[in-house]
């Protein structure tokens, strides 16, 4: 009995294990690959140099700049939407047209993300080009407006969750004292969840870094430093991808390890910064 | 009257990426679409090879989602049950941080951590190891586990106290409580969990195109061969589609993912109804 | 000799992390008699219980020292010591809990199920036991038809009950109730004091409860617990 009991105990132990170093071993495997181009001292210049292979540059700062402004922007479009629908949800019509909102959003999260590509493609390229008549309509701006819908649901769920936990007396007494929706809004529900809407942004914006098909399929691509929103521009993950067919032994092809690192890192971050503010609020 | 609007706008965006699929791709929805002018009994059999249609790909995404599951459920499960019944607090901050991270990290850099394994065993153990189903699953398995463990892991912990404490009452061991008990008590959460999961593999482009998914390749003879993916076709067609019949298959693609998705959402949605309901006056 | 001593309890304490919940309790508790303990709540009324069965091991931060001996007909042994085995301490000690809690099965099953713990495989006797149980319970009646039936269907009541034919179906020598009926309504409350009051004569019995007129018609002996101790009350 008792020897069962051990042996139940040490499979789960090792499962749990097992896990872990997975997670530790894909940081590992970026890093060990990465390292004959970082051994040559070259670090410097592939964070700050342009990529043209063809000169024996490989400089990635413009995908970390086209990813920084791809998601950044799209959390601009995202997060005030996101808000409003939350606060639709919670608050204003818990009842059945909030949960049938909710129930569209939980949906939502369902759709794969070449879908939203692949209309991106199709749709909304096409509208962006004529609509400002520049360029090919493959462009950042393309690029936030889809990520900007498939990262809503995550922050929406998220924000209505620490919506729910703001204590109802609280709206209440408020209500009683004749305020409108936008004074519970800003007077009430941000100061108290606040802690929740900040780790749903973080998530969120992992989210719209980590995703490779949206980026790769409607932002252009193009590797020169953006100018403007309606420039294209090249994400981390989509450079990954475009570079992974590339010959074997290439120095442009070690590099897409440090991509895969710094992207690693900086989600992880992320991570890190979204549970230190949940552990903060606890106490 | 703000949050109306986000509402509004959030499901204008949703109708019209669904309406717009619709309308292009239900043409292109039939018999010949899946099979093109294979007979299906011969098809299903694997007499012949079906060449334009989409069943190499249903198969390809078919097959890697039961191997993903199959690695991923085992391991998800028993840490899932490790970190909600055994470990200590400490412990349990440090699984859950790796468990997150895991989570966060963008499925392209999973992918890329899949095709350095790929090289890795190339390099090391036999020139014969090349991208393949195996190795995709293998990496999607990496994907998925997080979902499960956690998913697990809060359906042990929300059971309520006396639930827990009845099979110890009537003298179970730990490990027989949570066979006999809490496992059953939390299937309904954790089967729903794992219905998302699955709906993940589903989707997933960025991994497998790193993994060994092509454009045409048949249906997968073994695990160690190249094969189709739904997604993978969807995002090819969008890239390289070179006249309007192909365009219509991509159509007709992303449709039928849509499709599944929103049967798996469903699913997941209905067992979780069924099970709440039948548990409302058990507990 | 009529009510002898069954449970002795000496020096007893309980911490709920590094909260002190119960200081230096001293009691015992006779042979076939109904105990009661009453006061207010959240003041470790269930925990008491449950350093009896030793199920507090079940709840993170839980800890406690001090002796509990409980004489199974054996002379007295210490349930608190490290070997003690738990599933058989379990077995003699009985529990049944504030709300019903039927096991995710059907009503056959859960009484069957310490059955099932103890590795009893002749089906026969397992069903005689169950039919056994089920009648000392008062239940045989309403579910004798519909044994196979998810034992969610019943009624609060009806619940009650089968959690108590399952504490009993392995005869325990001893059995905790945490308030047992205040879920329940008048009528099945007082089925289950007719029953507790049935059963002591085979049982002892500990019941947490704070329906002072419940604990009035049915208890032999009446505590209080309050300000982490235990105090008899008089009359």
């Amino acid at each position: 009995m008792l020897f069962k009991e051990n042996i139940a105990r040490i499979v789960f132990l090792s499962a749990s294990i097992l896990s872990a170093v997975a997670t530790l071993l894909i940081l590992g495997f970026m890093i060990l690959l990465s390292l004959p181009v970082l051994e040559t001292g070259m670090i410097w210049g592939i964070l700050t140099d342009p990529w043209s292979p063809d000169h024996g540059r490989f400089g990635i700062l413009a995908m970390i700049v086209g990813t920084v402004y791809i998601s950044s922007f799209s959390l601009l479009i995202s997060f005030p939407i996101s808000l409003g629908c939350s606060f639709f949800i919670q608050i204003i019509h818990p009842d059945s047209p909030g949960r049938f909102l909710k129930l569209l959003v939980q949906l939502m999260t369902a759709i794969p993300t070449v879908i939203y590509g692949f209309v991106g493609v199709f749709l909304l390229v096409p509208i962006v080009r004529k609509v400002f008549s520049y360029g090919s309509g493959m462009s950042i701006l393309s690029a936030s407006l889809m990520l900007a819908i498939l990262i809503s649901p995550t922050m929406i769920l998220f924000f209505s969750q620490s919506f729910a936990r703001v204590p109802k007396r609280f709206l209440d007494a408020t209500e009683a004292l004749g305020a409108t929706s936008f004074q519970k809004l800003f007077y009430v529900i941000l100061p108290n969840a606040w802690t929740g809407v900040f780790t749903g942004l973080v998530l969120a914006f992992g989210r719209a870094m980590g995703d490779t098909l949206i980026a790769l399929m409607i932002s252009g691509n193009s590797v020169v430093l953006p100018s403007s929103i309606l420039d294209s521009a090249r994400t981390l993950t989509a450079h990954i991808a475009m570079i992974i067919a590339a010959d074997f032994d290439s120095i442009e092809f070690k590099t897409i390890f440090i991509c895969g690192g710094v992207l690693y890192i900086m989600t992880s971050c992320g991570i890190l910064l979204a549970r230190f503010s949940v552990k903060k609020r606890v106490r | 009257m703000f949050s109306w609007c986000c509402a509004l706008l959030l499901a204008t965006g949703f109708m019209f990426i669904v309406g717009f699929l619709v309308v292009k791709g239900y043409r292109g929805i039939n018999l010949e679409l899946i099979f093109a002018d294979t007979r299906l009994l011969d098809a299903f059999f694997l007499k012949r090879q079906v060449f334009g249609g989409l069943f190499p790909a249903i198969i390809g995404t078919l097959s890697l989602i039961l191997l993903s599951i199959g690695f991923a459920l085992p391991l998800g499960l028993a840490s899932g049950i490790f970190l909600a019944e055994y470990a200590s607090p400490r412990l349990k901050s440090f699984f859950s941080l790796m468990v997150d991270i895991l989570a966060g990290i963008p499925s392209i850099v999973v992918g890329l951590f899949g095709f350095s394994i790929t090289i890795f065993l190339h390099h090391f153990f036999s020139s014969q190891i090349f991208p393949c189903l195996l190795i995709s699953a293998l990496s999607l398995a990496f994907l998925i586990l997080p979902y499960i463990i956690k998913t697990t892991q809060v359906a042990i912990e929300s059971l309520p106290l006396q639930v827990r404490l009845t099979a110890p009452s009537l003298g179970a061991t730990k490990l027989e409580n949570i066979i006999f008990v809490l496992l059953p008590s939390a299937l309904s959460d954790i089967v729903s969990g794992i219905v998302l999961a699955i709906g993940r593999c589903a989707e997933d482009t960025a991994v497998i195109m790193l993994t060994g998914v092509v454009a045409t390749a048949g249906v997968p003879r073994s695990v160690f061969s190249n094969f189709e993916a739904l997604p993978f076709y969807i995002y090819y067609i969008a890239s390289e589609y070179s006249n309007s019949s192909e365009l219509m298959k991509g159509y007709g693609a992303a449709l039928i993912l849509l499709l599944i998705s929103a049967g798996l959402f469903a699913l997941a949605h209905w067992i979780k109804l069924k099970i709440e309901q039948k548990t409302r006056f058990g507990y | 000799m009529e009510n002898n001593i069954k449970i002795q309890i000496r020096n007893l304490w309980f911490y709920y992390k590094t909260i002190s919940m119960l200081e230096g309790i001293n009691v015992d508790f006779p042979e076939n008699t109904i105990t009661s303990i009453t006061g207010p709540s959240g003041q470790g009324k269930s925990s008491f219980l449950m350093t009896m069965n030793r199920l507090w091991q079940c709840i993170d931060g839980a800890s406690v020292k001090g002796e509990v001996k409980i004489n199974f007909g054996n002379g007295f042994e210490d349930i608190n010591h490290q070997k003690y085995p738990l599933p058989m301490l379990r077995r003699k000690v009985g529990m049944v809990f504030q709300t019903p809690n039927p096991l995710p099965m059907s009503i056959f099953k859960n009484i069957a199920f310490p059955f099932k713990l103890i590795g009893e495989k002749n089906q026969n006797k397992t069903f005689e036991k169950v039919e056994y149980a089920l009648k000392k319970a008062f239940l045989w009646q309403e579910v004798k038809n519909r044994l196979t039936e998810d034992a969610g269907v019943l009624s609060g009541g009806q619940q009650q009950r089968l959690c108590i034919a399952r504490a009993l179906v392995l005869e325990p020598q001893v059995l905790l109730l945490d308030e047992p009926t205040s879920s329940l309504d008048e009528i099945s409350a007082e089925m289950i004091e007719q029953l507790l009051l049935k059963l002591k004569k085979k049982c002892t019995i500990i019941l947490v409860s704070h329906y002072m007129d419940q604990v009035k018609r049915i208890a032999d002996t009446k505590f209080i617990l309050s300000n982490r101790q235990l105090t008899l009350q008089e009359e």
